[in-house]
């Protein structure tokens, strides 16, 4: 049993507070994903889980016992950093076994430790080479090694793949994917790449400035983030946020009118009491949730200032005013939109065309970023 | 040739009349420089005789075992180098040791009077040492009955701090995760110094050892003070003994001295890259 | 990171009590010793005593007048010296740099005993090799250790060959952190090599310079064995004798350590009144 439980951690740095107050359960042989901005104090949540930083305040549990004051050892758990912090004197072989035979582990069991870990990652033809001598993927795999060898029962990752190129990157997520299915242990995992967060994560944890956002499952978030932040977050390229205001209601929906696009209104039905006419909102779209005109519930017409053409799609950037058609808002150029077409590849600099946006695709926030439902 | 464009060859003039110009200046300095070790050498292999006579002897005698003979009449030289060897490493040894300890833990933990420790090694490091010698030369000769023994040549040169900032600068510049990596598999601090960190840190601990050999092998004034019974003499200090007596062999003297500076003199050749780096390292504050 | 005081001070501890008893506390006794007359038994309080005599004393006044001489003298010539060996070391054009480079470091590992006796013999007045070739070329002999003014220059031609490639390898360290591409630049905008040395090279090797010159002053602040051993106890009559000797002479033959300390702490007065300087010239420009 190792679930991992956090009850309002909190981590002051003198009088400076960078993580205030957090509650996260993390059930047994689960992969969560600690995502955010940098400074949003994730690696230094991870660093508490470890025991390498102090805990200010509340209680951190491993595996049902409170490890406030214990040692990083004495935990059950295993980091892999950031820089790989591998030995640059000694061999992978070494590397692998220092902290074993550091802390007086039989001989017999380390060797036979670190073969396994050298099979798990197909290092075995690596062990007698220093890190210098390994490319960027092989260090990391060495790195994950040492953290196999010491067998934890959780796994903290300190944003693992940042150093490597891109199509690494896709790689070792796969490797890291299939290793937590193979071990089936608990895996911590940080990083900034919410691509990384999302492919990787049973449950992620966005954290913003300190505070706990939203947990929950990678497509809940997409689909309902419990805020602007991360529904800004979440998604790539992020969700356009369009300024608005409500100008009345009708049966449970509110009418929203936005304030960039010459009066364009949409009718947005929500679950609680709309809010009262005149309340200044802002609506989320993502750049996938655009359709052709006449689609949705309300078309607006922009001018495509650049479009870069991916292939499959392109995503048209339209910051410049456009003209407007009848019934149609027109964007008046205050506010850039990032749209995603499929297969469009005419689409460039001058264009216009309009696009239409659907009640429910799009989220309803107020000015201070809390969901409107 | 005649492809080149005229301003790339009048380009590649320039730099050779510069060439010129630069070892026309540097060689005359550097013989210049030379000339006193060169002449200490080639005092050395003189008879005494020879060094006191009116002719201009530039180029180097046969007669320096003559002249050591005469210096081991004079001191027992031998028996000073011996104490300066075994004084230099065992002090190079503790001071690279402890300040290394010392510099590991100012680099590495967050502690209580950290910021205090650093200010007060910071703010006395420009003080003269002629400040502290009058009190140590008491505490150590009047209080602790100490002179004239090897304790007192070891033990107070130790303060210096020159060597704590050196190693706290080289381990902050080593990524923490390393440390923290051991930390997390159960090694012990001690365990980290001795051998992820000390490992790690060699060339840096090769320059100031170097450094610290040096000053232990050269110091002066200290020795002179606290050592002056014969016999209890370093190398530097017995050899200075003959300087300026009336009746004695300053062949021998020579050959004391080329004894003194050859030793270090082939260290610097071999080992010029760490000597320069600890050198250096003294303007890195 | 974590708070490991126990760790941290059983780390600390070993130097911090040899730094503690051999250095921290001889700079607060020697303060306390100075304010006392120590020729008695016991020693008694007595503020004025030492302050007072070093005030009215020539022999101090004499000591610190050579002193402040010879650094106005030779600390800047060292420094320039050894800023245009550090220049020229790092130069691209030179060849056989080895072979300079041992030339003007070597006197670093030289011990000032063994450089002293050489320098000694060079200079002496029948024999010196340095008044055989004065002579060679029809110049005459200059008794060098018996008139004051060469006495002097003995002293500071000594200290500027054992010091200045020492100042030069710190200043050749500092030159070598400039980027290439700063001068890459100023020769794409035909600045001439002489005048990068005055507008790029100077400024940005300004602090290395300064630190330097702040060694170099306080090192020979407490200048001894050269007038010990190469002018004969600071010779002649006093004409070398600097404060480093004067404190010997005060402090270990006439074992007034109170003096001494008084002595003492003039020069670590004037490393102090040199540091502030320093570190004004250095200040980050407002």
């Amino acid at each position: 049993m190792a679930a991992v439980t956090l009850k309002n951690v909190v981590k002051r740095f003198g009088v400076f507070e960078v993580v205030h107050g957090a509650d996260i359960d993390i059930n047994d042989g689960e992969f969560v994903v600690f995502v955010g901005p940098s400074g949003c104090g994730k690696s230094t949540l991870l660093r508490m889980i470890a025991g390498l930083e102090d805990i200010s305040g509340g209680e951190i549990a491993i595996g049902g016992k409170l490890v406030n004051d214990v040692e990083p050892a004495d935990r059950g758990i295993a980091m892999v950093f950031q820089s790989y912090a591998l030995y640059p004197h000694m061999t992978v072989e070494q590397n692998l076994s220092f902290g074993l035979r550091m802390t007086g582990n039989a001989k017999a069991d380390t060797d036979r430790r670190v073969k396994r870990a050298a099979e798990i990652l197909r290092i075995t033809e690596l062990m007698k080479r220093r890190p210098r001598q390994l490319s960027g993927g092989q260090r990391q795999r060495v790195a994950i090694g040492r953290a196999i060898v010491r067998e934890p029962q959780v796994f903290l990752f300190d944003e693992p793949l940042s150093n490597l190129d891109a199509e690494l990157r896709v790689q070792m997520r796969v490797e890291i994917s299939r290793l937590h299915k193979e071990l089936g242990v608990t895996m911590i995992y940080v990083t900034h790449d919410q691509t990384e967060a999302m492919t990787l994560a049973d449950r992620i944890v966005v954290l913003n400035g300190g505070d706990i956002e939203q947990i929950g499952a990678p497509l809940d978030l997409y689909d309902d983030p419990a805020n602007r932040f991360v529904a800004g977050f979440v998604g790539s390229p992020k969700m356009n946020f369009l300024a608005a205001k409500v100008v009345g209601a009708d049966g449970g929906a509110a009418i929203v009118e936005l304030a960039n696009h010459g009066g364009a209104r949409l009718r947005k039905p929500l679950a609680d009491v709309p809010p009262a006419a005149g309340t200044d909102v802002v609506l989320g779209v993502r750049p996938e949730h655009f359709f052709d005109a006449g689609q949705g519930d309300c078309d607006i017409a922009v001018k495509a200032d650049v479009a870069e053409h991916l292939g499959s799609v392109s995503y048209v950037y339209a910051n410049a005013g456009a003209n407007a058609g009848a019934n149609i808002g027109a964007n008046t150029g205050q506010e850039e939109l990032i749209i995603e077409r499929e297969a469009s590849r005419h689409r460039a600099n001058g264009d216009h065309l309009v696009v239409s946006i659907k009640a429910g695709r799009s989220l309803l926030f107020d000015t201070t970023g809390a969901r409107i439902r | 040739m005649s492809s080149h464009p005229p301003a790339r060859r009048s380009h590649s003039r320039a730099r050779l009349g510069r060439s010129i110009a630069l070892h026309l200046f540097l060689t005359p300095l550097a013989l210049i420089w030379l000339f006193p070790l060169w002449m200490m050498a080639v005092f050395s292999t003189m008879p005494d005789n020879g060094i006191f006579s009116p002719g201009i002897e530039m180029l180097p005698h046969g007669n320096f075992l003559a002249n050591f003979n005469n210096l081991q009449r004079d001191t027992n030289f031998v028996g000073a180098i011996g104490i300066s060897v075994s004084v230099a490493v065992t002090y190079t040894f503790l001071s690279v040791l402890l300040t290394s300890m010392a510099g590991w833990a100012l680099a590495r933990y967050q502690f209580f009077g950290k910021g205090m420790v650093v200010a007060i090694i910071l703010g006395t490091i420009t003080l003269p040492y002629a400040v502290v010698l009058i009190p140590q030369f008491i505490m150590v000769a009047r209080d602790f009955k100490l002179a004239n023994t090897w304790v007192a040549l070891i033990v107070p040169p130790l303060f210096n701090s020159l060597g704590v900032l050196f190693m706290r600068q080289s381990f902050s510049m080593m990524p923490g995760d390393l440390f923290d990596a051991a930390r997390v598999e159960g090694v012990k601090e001690w365990r980290i110094f001795l051998f992820v960190a000390l490992p790690l840190a060699r060339p840096m601990l090769a320059a100031l050892a170097i450094i610290l050999f040096l000053a232990s092998w050269n110091n002066y004034l200290w020795p002179l003070l606290i050592n002056s019974r014969p016999g209890s003499m370093t190398a530097p200090v017995a050899l200075g003994t003959l300087i300026g007596l009336t009746k004695v062999s300053w062949g021998g003297i020579m050959a004391g001295a080329v004894l003194l500076t050859a030793p270090m003199l082939v260290v610097f050749v071999l080992l010029q890259r760490h000597f320069v780096a600890g050198i250096a390292a003294g303007a890195i504050k | 990171m974590r708070h490991q005081n126990a760790t941290a001070y059983r780390f600390l501890a070993p130097y911090l009590l040899i730094f503690a008893i051999f250095w921290v506390w001889p700079i607060i006794d020697s303060f306390m010793i100075s304010f006392q007359a120590t020729r008695t038994v016991p020693w008694r309080f007595a503020p004025g005593f030492n302050w007072g005599r070093l005030i009215g004393d020539p022999a101090f006044f004499n000591a610190l007048k050579n002193t402040l001489l010879i650094l106005v003298i030779q600390v800047p010539v060292m420094i320039s010296l050894a800023i245009v060996m550090a220049v020229l070391l790092n130069s691209p054009l030179l060849k056989a740099r080895g072979l300079f480079r041992f030339a003007f470091f070597a006197p670093v590992v030289v011990g000032e005993v063994a450089y002293s006796a050489v320098f000694r013999l060079m200079f002496n007045l029948n024999f010196g090799i340095i008044n055989k070739l004065l002579n060679s070329v029809g110049l005459p002999s200059v008794d060098w250790f018996s008139n004051v003014t060469p006495a002097m220059a003995v002293i500071m031609i000594a200290v500027t060959w054992r010091w200045a490639g020492y100042n030069a390898i710190i200043l050749l360290a500092g030159l070598q952190s400039i980027p290439e591409d700063v001068y890459e630049a100023a020769t794409l905008d035909r600045v001439s090599k002489l005048k990068q040395f005055f507008y790029i090279t100077l400024p940005l090797l300004k602090p290395i310079i300064l630190f330097c010159a702040v060694l170099s002053i306080i090192g020979t602040m407490q200048l001894f064995t050269e007038p010990f051993l190469i002018t004969e106890r600071g010779g002649p009559g006093g004409g070398t004798e600097t404060l480093g000797l004067l404190l010997y002479r005060q402090g270990f033959r006439s074992l007034n350590f109170g003096y001494a300390s008084a002595i003492a702490y003039t020069m670590a007065g004037l490393a102090i009144a040199i540091s502030l300087v320093q570190i004004w010239l250095t200040r980050e420009p407002k």
